[in-house]
């Protein structure tokens, strides 16, 4: 990628993903439709001041995440990811363990996680993206990326050993 | 197992692409807007108003234009479209540049002419932007500065087309630097398509054009206020800021627009101001 022209076609062609993210986050229709609007508004407007081009993909899914982040804490009072070890488990799996074997339906599941939580599942387990890409993305470690996804299947209850989580 | 087929499932909205596509020319209009609203804090109220009606004009810009790689003819007789992109990147300076090209006239001459001299220019300034950057990397690492903290800086070319008609195209040729605000220049290229010249304020106005320009112009300033006024140089004579080198383009309606750069009329902090001309005819 090294132009705007180039930047958006990638948003022409990836546009129902984005759309996709957006949605999983907010839930709704007209809210998704908005973030993607302002990711792409804000991306393209601040595309000249972007110091290396060529991550310009991993760069408009930070503001897509970033879009959708804030309007979530906007929205409503999200609890931030330092509370979480104090919150009582997700009640619709009525506390028995999940098993590699059984499906988990984390695309409603992941609506109890916090923000940050919520970001790593959707880019690992929708959109398939590798641990180091998820950390380049949301601007973090791999470690912490490792951690904070660990804690947010364990808080799912989610049997980890036939997830590649880790990869 | 992951069971993702309620992701999959998404139902994709109807009007998703229309909104992508709005999105798009938003982005792209409004880093324009961004560039303007720039100008709008520099220049003075009169000039603020006039740029606040360029903003319609640039919507028409040929960087939103590039996107579909040329811009809308007009009568299907002239068209400038995005003719070369150029982008580089090393550790002292990121450089992004853009030069049009006049196609289409139907003057095969002209056009060649026109476009060798746009790239001859450019080129020019984008030597001397890139011997700033140097000088300026250089300094920083000479002062101690560790050169992977060296932050590039940016040199972007591009261009704006004002005014396309039957018989005579406008644009401005744009140079920006990231860190060298007082080196930004503009070049005006106003052509008459029927003689294939390049267009003079003498060639348009006639003889008497500074005469004209100059009442014109002290017109406009007798509407401003006081404090509009306190802007200018107390002993500025406008006759003499006009020459046959003065930069001027024409605007969406086809009128002259003096450009009188930074320092000439006014205080530095006034900007670069713009000056619509009214003819007795018009």
């Amino acid at each position: 990628m090294g132009t705007a022209q180039e930047l958006v076609i990638f948003v022409e062609n990836n546009q129902e993903r984005f759309y996709k993210v957006a949605y999983t986050y907010v839930k709704n229709r007209e809210d998704a439709l908005d973030i993607v609007h302002n990711a792409i508004v804000k991306a393209l407007q601040s595309y000249h001041r972007l110091k290396k081009p060529d991550y310009a993909q991993t760069w408009f899914y930070r503001i897509l995440i970033n879009e959708s982040v804030s309007f979530l804490r906007k929205k409503k009072r999200i609890l931030s990811l330092e509370e979480i070890p104090s919150l009582q488990s997700c009640s619709d799996t009525s506390g028995s363990e999940l098993h590699k074997d059984e499906y988990i339906d984390l695309y409603t599941a992941i609506d109890k996680l916090p923000p940050e939580m919520k970001t790593i599942i959707i880019l690992r387990f929708f959109e398939d993206m590798k641990l180091d890409e998820v950390a380049e993305i949301t601007s973090t470690n791999l470690s912490t990326v490792k951690s904070r996804l660990y804690r947010a299947l364990k808080y799912l209850k989610v049997d980890m050993e036939g997830l590649e989580y880790d990869r | 197992m992951i069971d993702r087929t309620n992701y999959d499932r998404i139902e994709i909205p109807e009007h998703l692409d229309e909104v992508v596509q709005d999105a798009i020319a938003e982005g792209l209009t409004r880093r324009r807007r961004n560039r303007v609203a720039g100008l709008l804090k520099r220049t003075g109220s009169i000039a603020a108003m006039f740029m606040l009606c360029l903003i319609t004009l640039l919507n028409l810009s040929p960087t939103f234009a590039a996107a579909a790689c040329e811009l809308p003819a007009v009568g299907g007789f002239c068209r400038v479209f995005l003719f070369r992109e150029y982008r580089m990147e090393d550790e002292i300076k990121y450089v992004d540049v853009k030069l049009p090209n006049i196609a289409n006239t139907g003057k095969g001459e002209l056009e060649v002419r026109v476009n060798q001299e746009i790239q001859k220019k450019m080129y020019d300034c984008l030597a001397e932007s890139e011997a700033r950057a140097k000088e300026y990397y250089d300094a920083f690492v000479e002062t101690g500065g560790d050169p992977k903290d060296f932050t590039p800086v940016g040199i972007t070319i591009d261009y704006e087309t004002k005014y396309i008609g039957q018989d005579r195209v406008s644009f401005v040729v744009s140079q920006y630097e990231s860190r060298f605000d007082a080196y930004n220049c503009d070049l005006y290229y106003n052509i008459d398509l029927e003689s294939g010249k390049i267009l003079t304020l003498k060639d348009y106005f006639g003889t008497n054009y500074r005469e004209i320009i100059a009442d014109s112009i002290e017109t406009t300033i007798a509407g401003w206020s006081a404090e509009q006024r306190s802007i200018l140089w107390e002993d500025l004579s406008i006759v003499d800021l006009i020459s046959e080198n003065t930069d001027f383009y024409f605007n969406q309606d086809g009128q002259v627009v003096i450009v009188v750069p930074k320092y000439e009329a006014a205080y530095g902090a006034a900007g670069s101001l713009e000056f619509t001309i009214q003819t007795p005819e018009g």
